[in-house]
């Protein structure tokens, strides 16, 4: 036979029951990248990171989808130029970081928009033909930049930017999964690594876009 | 192996994947119910309303069904696309197991076992409690937002744990919704036909909200879904605009039908007023 005493005796536990979900559930929610993109953006200015020493905007040519050559800091002179080494059969972070820029793009209004380059240089030459490296870019934006060269050629613009080298493995290639982005005066100061978001594309190109020009 | 689907941010493969969690919790569920009328049916004696077996068989159907709805929205594919993928996938599986699922579910429990659980003085009071229609739509909403919530969604989904939680959430928070109308137990003369409808469809109007927010939202509301590996051919916001309209779409078909039997099951209890004092069918 219940008491009394036992039904109170229960009440406590059904007390804390939504406490303890409710604690469950923030605990389990930690957007903390948010967070961290929020709070770089209060401290540095930019959703993206801050690279520790600006760098100059390298000098090579590699040639565009057109087999026409491309000589990168002469053409993207004074734009904001969002530099990306990847491949078009890559399955997650080549077409996730294009479609996010390109979506971030369509939002920016045209002012801005035409003051930015976006370039992809393909780190696997050989299934990357010029004319694949196109069709894969026009899904995203046409007027999205493709380059090409010998891997070794790429891989030593990497090296002069700080990136490792990548590295074929199977079907799949190891590559470095960043933006670089050169402010028009020609330095990059930013890097947008996998997991930065359109929002952050927005947030930050306009500033980007702001920086004068170096006569 | 993963044993409940879960955002793994692994390119999308149409190959099998086996979720044992998945399985276990609903062999657990089918093997309780079949302990339960069982032995509902070792006590009940024959008779015309109670074929061999004790519980009605269109109510077995019913749970079945229920179970069966669960087991689509919570294993392979529709699982794992739901949980890392897709956002209107996602969408999908909230229909099914917060909307689908739970009316299936409670009409095919054996009506003996429900009044054996208010039988005890607390559980009746915590039952009447938390199955009085304003609770229950109000704990409905609060889930349907808290769940849908761009930080839930992008913390939870992130685990097996909390993708676990996540769907447990909705499948409790949809027993609750549906009981003032499918649950004859505890019995509710306050809330007949008319009132029920008007349930029914102050939810859908309620659900206008996320829809609204998902559908016109300028930007991806959930991370997991921005970052995840593409699928051919669908975008991002496409994808977002879709869930909305599922949301809005898909729920109001489920509100919308279940609205309309209980109106002619209105109808042909004003010809037949024995018929009135039961509710006890959706």
């Amino acid at each position: 036979m219940r008491t009394g005493d036992e039904t109170v005796s229960r009440r406590p536990a059904w007390r804390i029951l939504p406490v303890m979900i409710l604690a469950t559930w923030i605990t389990a929610c930690s957007p903390s990248e948010r967070r961290e993109a929020e709070e770089r953006a209060r401290d540095t200015g930019y959703r993206g990171i801050l690279l520790s020493e600006p760098i100059p905007k390298p000098d090579f040519t590699l040639t565009d989808t057109r087999g026409e050559p491309f000589r990168f800091r002469e053409e993207t002179s004074g734009f904001v130029t969002l530099l990306f080494f990847g491949y078009t059969s890559c399955p997650d972070v080549c077409p996730v970081h294009m479609a996010n820029l390109a979506a971030a793009l369509r939002k920016l209004p045209y002012e801005t928009r035409r003051r930015i380059r976006v370039l992809f240089v393909s780190t696997d030459p050989e299934r990357d033909t010029p004319k694949r490296l196109r069709e894969w870019l026009d899904q995203f934006d046409a007027g999205f930049i493709g380059l090409r060269g010998g891997l070794a050629e790429v891989n030593a613009v990497q090296a002069r930017l700080g990136l490792p080298p990548a590295v074929r493995q199977g079907d799949l290639v190891g590559h470095a999964s960043q933006v670089i982005a050169f402010a028009p005066d020609g330095l990059a100061r930013v890097a947008y690594p996998f997991g930065s978001r359109q929002v952050d594309w927005y947030h930050d190109l306009p500033k980007l876009a702001r920086i004068p020009p170096v006569p | 192996m993963q044993w409940w689907c879960a955002a793994q941010g692994v390119p999308w493969e149409w190959r099998w994947r086996p979720y044992p969690g998945v399985w276990a919790f609903l062999l657990v569920v089918a093997a309780t119910y079949t302990l339960v009328v069982r032995r509902q049916a070792s006590r009940t004696p024959r008779s015309p309303e109670n074929p061999p077996g004790g519980t009605e068989r269109r109510r077995i159907v019913s749970f079945a069904v229920g179970l069966g709805a669960l087991w689509v929205a919570l294993d392979w594919p529709i699982g794992t696309l739901g949980a890392g993928y897709l956002v209107s996938v996602h969408m999908v599986q909230f229909l099914l197991i917060s909307l689908a699922a739970p009316p299936l579910l409670l009409h095919g429990l054996p009506r003996e076992l429900l009044q054996r659980l208010e039988r005890p003085a607390p559980c009746q009071r915590l039952l009447r409690a938390v199955t009085h229609p304003v609770v229950a739509l109000l704990t409905f909403n609060a889930v349907l937002i808290a769940t849908h919530w761009p930080a839930a969604v992008d913390g939870l989904m992130a685990s097996q744990a909390g993708s676990f939680l996540l769907d447990m959430a909705w499948l409790g928070a949809g027993g609750l919704f549906w009981w003032p109308i499918v649950s004859p137990v505890p019995a509710r003369p306050g809330f007949p036909y008319p009132l029920k409808i008007g349930y029914l469809i102050l939810n859908t109007v309620l659900v206008t909200a996320p829809f609204a927010f998902l559908t016109f939202s300028e930007w991806p509301f959930y991370r997991i879904y921005e970052l995840a590996p593409p699928i051919a051919g669908i975008g991002t916001q496409q994808d977002q605009r879709l869930a909305g309209v599922l949301m809005k779409l898909g729920g109001g078909t489920i509100l919308w039908t279940a609205a309309g039997v209980l109106f002619f099951r209105w109808y042909r209890a004003e010809g037949d007023p024995a018929k009135e004092p039961d509710a006890g069918s959706p």
